[in-house]
Parts: C-alpha cells; structure tokens; sequence
C-alpha cells in the first residue's frame, strides 16, 4: 500500500493533477478570500472605481449593528436547531432503512431526494405548501387540527420556524445517507454476540450502534453546521428574508450589503466574520467529535 | 519531459478557464463597423422572453451593424443584478428599467439627447435625474391605484368610490360588515406588502409637499415627523381593524392577484401594471380610484420610465443610442406593453386609438389620471427622477411596512427609517 502510494506520488499525471487542483482552489478559494479580507479594510462601493483605505472602520461599525446581530442570532441559532434535528431524524431514518431488500434500496433513494434538488427549488416548492391558501394549511384544516389558516411565513417567529423545518427536510437526506454508510461499516459479529449475551433492541442501538456511527456522525454534524451557517438559497426562495428582515440569514444580509446597499467594504468585513465564526465552530464541533471517536 | 508536457498542459487548461471566467460580456465593436451590444432585460409573465427577442430583433432590423445580446436578470431586480454585473466588470451596454439615479452618480450611464427627448414624449423631464434623462419616459405608471370590484361594491350597499379617507374607512367597514375582506395583500412579497403605505404617504404627505423626499434629503423633514407618523397610524387602523386578508403577509404577489380577480375581496391597492392582469372577460366588473385624502383633494402616485439606459462605456456609443432610440419609439413595444403590462403611453402627439391597442374600460379610466391636469406626486420608493430613494431604502421601506403589518411601534419603525436613510446617505 505504501509502496503504491510512493509510486502514485512519483507520478506526474498524478503531480499534474494534484497541482490542477491545488491551483483551482488557491485561485477560487484563497485568493478570494485574501481579496475579502483586503476589501473589508476600504469602503469599497460595487459602482465607484475608487475605495479608500479605512483600517478597521467597518469592524467597528459591525459591534453597533443591530441588523447582523439580529441575522448572525437568526444564523446561529437555526444552524444548532437544524443541525440537531437533521442528525437525529437522519440516524432514526438510518436505522429504518438499514436492509438490503430493493424497497429499503428505494426508499433510501426517496430520502436522499431533497438533498439533490437546488435549493431555490425546494425554496419554491415549500413556498407554495407553506403559504396561507397552501397545501398544508389546506390539510390541517380539512382535518379539523386547525381552525383558521394558520400564517407559516407572514407570522416573524412562525417564518423563522419554516425555515428551520425546510432546511432540516433537505438536510436529513444527507445525514441519512451518511449515518447508513457508517451503519454498514459496523460488523454484523457485535450485533450476533450481543443477541447471545441477551442485549435488547434498545441496548444494541446504544452500546453498539450509537458509539459505533461516531465517525459518520461527526462528518455529518460538521458539514450540516456548515450548510447551515451559510444558508442562502433557501431563504431567499421561501420567504426573501422577510417578513421584515426576520428571516435574513448573515449570508443574505453579505449579500444584500454588497449589492442592494452598495457596502461591497462593509459585506466583505460581514463575511470574514461569517468565516471566522464558522471556522471557530467547525473546528470546535470537530474536535469534540472527534475525541468521541478516540473514546470508543 | 513528459511530466513536464502534462503539467503545462495542465497549465494551459487552467489559463483558458480562467479566461472563459473573466471574458467580459460588455459589447465588442468590430472592425467592419458592425457591434455586438449587451442588453439587460428581465422577464415577467407579461414581459416574456418572447416580448425581448421581439423588440429586439426589430430593433437590429432599424440599426444595421447593431448585434444584441440579451442578459436576463434572475430577479425582477434589475439593479441588484447590474451592480453585480459592474462588480465583476461585465457591466451591460444597454440596461432596462434600472433606477438611475444609482448608477448616473457613478458616471456609469450616458445621458439621451435632451433634443430628442423633448421632441418625442410628453413629460420630457418626467424621471430627469439631476436635469438630465437616462432612461426615455415612453410610459407612466400610478403606483398605487386603489382597483375595486363593482360587484361586491354593490353587494355591500355601497354606490361608488370613496373620495375621502373617511368615506373609504367607510367602504372598508361595509364590507367587512357584508362577509367580504375589503383589501387585498400580497405581503409575502415585500413590495406588494408595502402599497397601502406607499399609497398613504403619497396622498398625505407628498400630497400636501411635493419636495418631501428632496426634503428629506436636505435633513429638513423626517420620517419621524409627526404628519408622518400619522399618515402611517392610518395603515395600522386598516390592519387593526381587520380591512386586509387574513395572515395577509403569508399571501404571494401571484395570488393576490387571483384572489382579487377571482372575486374574493372588494379592493387592491397595486401598482397601475395591474391593468395588464385584469381578465378581459370581466374587465367591467372593476374599477379604479386613488388613495383618497383627508379633505377629499385627489393625488396621484406617479413614476415615468419604461425604456433603457445606455452604458457610459459601451464602445460604440452611437449605434447604442440609435438602438435605444429605435426600441423606446417602436410602434409594436409599446403595443406589447399597454395590453400586457398596463403601461401608459408618453408619446408626444398620440392618443390611445393610435396604437392599435385592446384595452379594457377600466385600463381607459385610469388612464385619464394621468392625461388629465392634476396633482401628480412621485410615487414613494418607485419614481426614478431625482425623488428616488437611496440604495437599499426601498428594501427598508418594504421592511417597515411589513413590520408594521404585526406591530403597531410606529415610532420605532420610523426611526429605524430614519436611522437607514441616514446611513445610506453618509
């Protein structure tokens, strides 16, 4: 194996590739980040050919604003809720569709489903079943749950829990889809020893299965916090921020800045916090994760 | 050697996809004298894509030389998109119904021949910025119309419409009173949410000073002035009372047009364009007034626009505005534009029967508010002349309405106005 990999390495497709790829994401990924972080140092304006240095101006400004408090609270807290959620869902439906039978093999393709679809369109989609003479509301009503429709994205609190609950929609077929491979990993030897030894259903999941989808879980938490600290498509197809701003996310409120304000300066210093929160997070999350894993 | 053709194969593959990224889609002029000019359109159910490849191949048929190619707007925000577009130095040729004042600020557009304006529509300075005309006024909207359906008027018991707040508070209540929900709301879109404010503001305010919003730039008048305050107190009634639809902001733009048309509520508050959506076959069944006043003095909301700007920096600044010309003078546009979008024709010199148009008796009525003598104001947040709004207030004026739709801090709005008005001007 090692002796493959040295091999690989000597290799120049491989080098040439790997130098391809190198390349693309310095250019893509670094390189605009290093121009974020130039920029939120000026007051750039997308339609003026000059910006002038102003230091740490626009940092300052960020501590008395109170539409990014508002939006990063808005992100923050949806990324934990959703996160939860999506992961805890995702493992249940893991569990359930853990058979090799071909109606399990559909219906973990029917899972995965919202994951596939562009988030402006499940954005839309939701909006038509979310909306006051919409699908849902249609069906609560015809059985009697509810009296009157009830306002999914015109009530702020009720839009913000909208969001939430299409997020962790789309969200869940990725968690599934990860919790099910780390569930294949498991050896069938532990459940067969553990039946012998006189282990419960409930005991299997959580002496065996519950540790055991560590690795999975941390991959899956970490990039569903991911997702969700930079939302964007979603909110702007469900409810374009509204009512009142209520469901502005921080990548909305970036882009709003930039393009709507005309504070290419200010969004650019938005979004390095956005990048350095969720770094923050994401490393933490990960590696408290990760000393899970060890723990096994 | 070979490692070494590999990676500068590599290198050239990288090369050219970052060329095709950075290859600009501002036009090219050619050296044959022919161009080929960007244009940025947007798509509406009235104004489809079929409209724009229309126009524009009429347009290249007048201007020999002229090639366009046409960049959709994702959104109908068309100056989001165009600052995007300049952002990443692929700012459009040509840019319609874009609020200039924006971007003219910049040096970013090109000014039209006065001459040729004054020779060809009928408000020549209708949306001038700063005295000088970057998109030609070929039509007018109202924004607000106040549209109602003579039915349930009558079914109400009431006989005609309102000309004072009273008599319309008045209306409102019958209505209701009858089983009826007296206004419609598309507040899940926040610039439908915001026309009874925009209508209010208009009448009371704009109404009684027409350089309210130059005012407001002088830091002569606030939002939080107490004529103000007031004016907006009369849109919380409205909601307190129970005169919009219930969980009215939950209600999209689209289906606050079905349900008005449909026969579900007795009025809409909506912007003149709404004309292109009244069915035909019960076009007589509605009809239109302006957002009354206190004393019953009629004021009307108005923006003029409707046609293209040019690009400052377009290489061939000639065939541009030849183009420009042609487009905002053509016989077929405009056509296109009364019957589906409700536009009001500002040609000099012609009346309604010289563009071979079908419209409806309500389109004609409304239509004479803008032809008649009468106190015609900017419309809030929607005029492109020098009363336009600063970058991004529009989306914060959207805010407050849909705010104010679910709490009654009409202080706190006002100030948060306030506050976003004056950031966007320091």
């Amino acid at each position: 194996m090692i002796a493959r990999t040295r091999r690989r390495r000597g290799d120049p497709a491989f080098t040439a590739l790997a130098m391809l790829a190198l390349g693309l994401y310095v250019l893509f990924i670094i390189v605009p980040v290093i121009m974020s972080g130039w920029k939120s140092l000026t007051d750039e304006n997308p339609l003026m050919a000059q910006a002038r240095f102003i230091g740490l101006g626009n940092y300052r400004e960020m501590v008395h604003d109170d539409t990014l408090a508002a939006s990063l609270s808005l992100t923050l807290m949806t990324a934990a809720a959703v996160t939860i959620v999506a992961n805890a869902v995702g493992i249940g439906f893991a569990v359930l569709l853990n058979k090799t039978s071909l109606s399990f093999r559909m219906m973990r393709t029917v899972a995965f489903l919202p994951q596939v679809l562009s988030g402006v369109i499940v954005g839309f989609v939701w909006r038509y079943i979310l909306a006051q003479d919409g699908i849902l509301n249609h069906i609560l009503l015809s059985l009697g749950i509810i009296g009157r429709p009830v306002s999914w994205l015109g009530s702020p609190d009720l839009a913000i829990f909208s969001v939430g609950l299409v997020a962790a929609w789309v969200l869940t077929g990725f968690t599934t889809v990860v919790h099910l491979a780390a569930l294949q990993s498991i050896p069938v030897e532990l459940y067969h020893a553990a039946t012998v030894d006189g282990a419960s259903r409930w005991q299997r999941f959580r002496r065996i299965t519950f540790p055991m989808l560590a690795p999975g879980t941390t991959i899956s938490v970490t990039i569903s916090l991911i997702t969700m600290l930079k939302l964007y498509d979603i909110i702007v197809a469900l409810t374009g921020g509204g009512p009142a701003f209520a469901t502005q996310s921080t990548a909305l409120y970036i882009i709003n800045l930039a393009f709507t304000d005309d504070r290419f300066g200010y969004a650019s210093a938005v979004a390095m916090l956005l990048l350095a929160v969720s770094a923050i997070i994401a490393l933490s999350v990960t590696g408290l994760l990760r000393r899970r894993e060890v723990d096994l | 050697m070979r490692h070494n053709r590999l990676l500068a194969a590599c290198l050239a593959a990288g090369l050219a996809l970052i060329a095709g990224c950075s290859s600009p889609t501002s036009g090219t002029a050619k050296g044959n004298g022919n161009v080929t000019l960007t244009y940025l359109t947007f798509e509406t159910p009235s104004l489809t894509a079929s409209f724009w490849n229309s126009s524009i191949a009429n347009g290249e048929k007048q201007v020999p030389g002229v090639t366009i190619k046409d960049i959709v707007a994702p959104s109908t925000d068309r100056d989001a998109y165009a600052k995007q577009l300049q952002a990443s130095g692929q700012f459009p040729d040509l840019l319609q119904s874009i609020t200039p004042s924006t971007f003219a600020q910049a040096g970013l557009l090109k000014p039209y021949e006065q001459s040729w304006v004054n020779a060809n529509f009928m408000l020549p300075l209708g949306n001038a910025y700063k005295g000088k005309v970057y998109i030609p006024p070929t039509n007018s909207q109202i924004i607000p119309m106040v549209f109602y359906n003579k039915t349930l008027f009558a079914k109400a018991g009431i006989t005609g419409p309102p000309k004072t707040w009273a008599q319309f508070m008045a209306v409102c209540a019958k209505l209701k009173a009858a089983g009826i929900v007296p206004i419609e709301l598309g507040g899940s879109d926040s610039f439908a949410a915001s026309m009874p404010l925009t209508g209010i503001l208009s009448a009371d305010i704009l109404g009684k000073d027409p350089n309210w919003l130059q005012q407001r730039y002088a830091g002569k008048v606030h939002f939080t002035d107490p004529d103000v305050e007031t004016a907006v107190a009369k849109y919380r009634t409205m909601v307190v009372d129970g005169y919009f639809e219930p969980g009215a902001l939950g209600v999209s733009y689209a289906n606050s047009i079905t349900n008005f048309t449909s026969g579900k509520t007795g009025m809409y508050m909506m912007g003149s364009w709404f004309l292109g959506a009244v069915p035909k076959a019960t076009a007589s069944n509605f009809g239109s007034f302006m957002t009354p006043t206190d004393d019953g003095s009629l004021v009307v909301p108005f923006a003029v626009g409707g046609s293209m700007a040019i690009s400052a920096n377009t290489p061939d600044p000639a065939k541009a505005t030849a183009f420009a010309e042609a487009w905002s003078l053509n016989p077929a546009n405009y056509k296109a534009l009364i019957e589906g979008d409700g536009a009001f024709p500002m040609l000099k010199g012609k009346t309604l029967a010289d563009y071979n148009v079908n419209v409806s008796q309500v389109f004609k009525d409304s239509y004479a508010y803008v032809l008649a003598q009468n106190t015609k104001v900017s419309a809030i947040g929607w005029a492109t002349n020098d009363d336009s709004m600063p970058s991004g207030l529009n989306d914060d004026f959207y805010a407050a309405a849909q705010a104010l739709y679910n709490s009654g801090d009409v202080a706190g709005q006002m100030a948060k106005l306030d506050a976003d008005w004056n950031s966007a001007t320091h």
